[in-house]
């Protein structure tokens, strides 16, 4: 685990946002701080609301009220602005499958009016070998790499990763993590929805636990353990110090398994 | 840019949609290329009145037969005129009445020069001046008793070389006009709307570029790929079915200034549409019906005077007609852009709403 140093300033500041669909109230008046350099969890079972508000931030929905600020930036007043110095990785999307690696990673940093170095993105990412391939050709676990890749062409300042590891199986996932640890190494700050409790803890400074709208803690994953801790909670199963998926590493390796 | 040729990649490495968008209106050139739908009408025949005299008219009038089931459609001018518009193919042959027509004593002889390859009407032309000659040989009356048909009036027929203008030189920049349209609706359609199920129009979205610079870059994209097809189309109509395409460097002008606007309109159509569409299944519906009336009333395959008049008063204001006239203007008569200008401001004029209507309803998801 990376160290945890408190960032000296916010990156993401937002106060008292609410979404509503209809009837349904998606977001409900959550404010929160996201510090400069820590990788910031939203945690929450399905419906909680984790990636209404994830997209609010990135400026692809707008909040019915409330404030959200990027990197000092009104994201209601001027998404594009937002957008621009941001990398976004959304759920369920695919590419351009008629291209080659290399010309997504190229196209997208021409969306940001950016020359990229779509090899050294695609090393960075573990694809070298893949670049000139096409993007239907790769593996589930490559596509969520290519679009961490993409998600990097503009150098962002914050990094969102919605649900990066859904779907994939253990070794993609540790080489997943691995990935994001180093990028927030190299400076950027990452926001990650997840609903993998083992996830969060391994990667994440600091998690905000949604469930319907609203935040119901926050706090960094030792603090929150802790706390729950001290109200004499315990576990009905006595933990061992190895569960089913160590079993499974240490039967499989941690090599990923992607020969397509 | 980038975009647009990322987009140029995509759409030339699915080869199988290069090959479809230009075969299916080649086959349709092919077939219809090879039947002659033009039919039988009554024979357009020119007259020529030298001799302006009351037997000269009488003629005339024996020509025309009565009413609506006209014998002859009879266009009367001078020499010239009907010359040329016989060389255009709009007549099928020209009577020349002499000066000393039906004189006493003396044997008229009226020239007919018929379109050489115009047999039918040709005949048909013929055996309709005989009966009026005969008619016109017994009403005179004032002849000797010796004197027959043959003394009094001949005939004297001549056969003209025209240049080619037969359904398939009005089908093949038809066709090529059509190509455009199905490349514009139902190519973007389809490559938008499977963008937008993929989740990749979202994932553009969560980018600083804007719908209005994406757009623009799809009709950019697509405007090339449409330039193209549409020489194609033409270039092998003048091979295969030997139309007469073009000729001056001006008539070529016309056809990809044509090509490039009604490129441009049909393709925001598309855009248009796949805004419009809900689902990937309402997608294609939408766009036939929008189509598919288009490419059977537009003169497509058949001229629009055939269709009643209401409707023909609808139908000369369609994308798609503008379209088809003007490539054919610029194709067959070489049409300069001065004067396609109806056509060009009916097809400006659609773009300009049909665009503005693609921006309002475009949807990244």
């Amino acid at each position: 685990m990376s160290s945890k140093s408190v960032a000296d300033s916010d990156v993401i500041q937002v106060e008292k946002l609410v979404k509503r669909y209809d009837e349904l109230v998606a977001v409900n008046g959550i404010s929160f701080e996201v510090h400069r350099g820590e990788i910031f969890g939203i945690l929450g079972p399905n419906g909680a609301g984790k990636t209404t508000t994830v997209e609010i931030l990135e400026g692809m929905r707008e909040a019915d009220s409330g404030l959200a600020l990027v990197d000092g930036i009104d994201v209601k007043s001027d998404p594009r602005a937002v957008k621009s110095i941001i990398g976004v990785q959304l759920q369920s999307v695919q590419f351009f499958d008629q291209l080659k690696l290399h010309e997504l990673v190229s196209l997208f940093g021409s969306l940001y009016s950016r020359k990229v170095d779509a090899q050294e993105l695609l090393a960075r990412v573990d694809l070298t070998e893949k670049q000139d391939a096409l993007y239907k050709t790769l593996s589930g676990g490559q596509k969520q790499r290519l679009s961490v890749a993409v998600a990097l062409v503009n150098d962002p300042v914050v990094l969102f990763l919605d649900e990066p590891t859904t779907g994939l199986d253990p070794q993609a996932r540790r080489h997943m993590w691995e990935l994001i640890s180093s990028i927030r190494d190299s400076g950027a700050t990452i926001v990650l929805t997840t609903h993998y409790m083992e996830e969060a803890e391994e990667l994440c400074d600091r998690v905000a636990i949604m469930d319907a709208g609203k935040i119901v803690r926050l706090g960094s994953p030792l603090e929150l353990v802790e706390e729950l801790l001290a109200t004499g909670f315990s576990k009905d199963r006595e933990v061992r110090p190895a569960d089913l998926e160590d079993v499974f590493i240490h039967h499989t390796g941690h090599a990923l398994r992607e020969s397509s | 840019m980038a975009l647009t040729i990322a987009s140029l990649k995509m759409y030339f490495r699915n080869w199988q949609g290069v090959f479809w968008s230009l075969f299916f209106p080649a086959v349709i050139m092919v077939i219809f290329g090879f039947i002659n739908f033009g039919g039988f009408n009554a024979p357009d025949v020119g007259v020529v009145d030298m001799s302006k005299s009351t037997s000269s008219t009488r003629l005339m009038t024996l020509l025309g037969g009565s009413g609506s089931d006209e014998a002859l459609n009879i266009t009367i001018g001078n020499e010239e005129d009907l010359s040329e518009k016989l060389d255009d193919g709009d007549l099928d042959a020209i009577f020349i009445i002499p000066e000393a027509f039906a004189a006493e004593s003396s044997r008229s002889l009226i020239s007919v020069r018929a379109d050489a390859r115009k047999l039918e009407e040709k005949a048909v032309a013929l055996a309709v001046l005989n009966v009026a000659l005969n008619r016109l040989f017994l009403e005179i009356g004032d002849v000797p008793a010796e004197f027959v048909l043959a003394n009094r009036f001949g005939i004297e027929e001549s056969s003209v070389e025209v240049d080619e203008e037969e359904f398939s030189d009005f089908l093949v920049p038809g066709i090529a006009a059509m190509a455009i349209m199905q490349a514009g609706i139902f190519g973007v359609v389809f490559s938008l709307v499977r963008f937008r199920a993929q989740g990749v129009l979202r994932r553009l979205f969560a980018t600083p570029i804007g719908a209005n610079h994406f757009l623009v870059g799809q009709v950019i994209t697509r405007l090339t790929i449409s330039l193209v097809q549409a020489y194609i189309l033409l270039i092998a109509g003048a091979l295969i079915l030997d139309v007469s395409v073009g000729g001056s460097v001006a008539a070529w002008l016309s056809l990809t200034v044509m090509a490039l606007l009604g490129g441009a309109l049909f393709i925001s159509l598309g855009l248009a549409i796949s805004g419009l569409a809900k689902t990937e299944d309402t997608a294609a519906p939408l766009s036939n019906i929008i189509a598919l009336p288009m490419m059977f009333m537009s003169g497509i395959f058949f001229p629009v005077d055939v269709l009643p008049s209401a409707m023909q008063n609808v139908v000369q204001f369609l994308p798609l007609t503008y379209l088809a006239d003007g490539m054919r203007e610029a194709a067959l008569d070489g049409s300069s852009l001065l004067e396609l200008g109806p056509e060009l401001l009916g097809l400006g004029i659609w773009t300009i709403v049909i665009f503005a209507v693609a921006t309002r309803v475009f949807k990244w998801e």
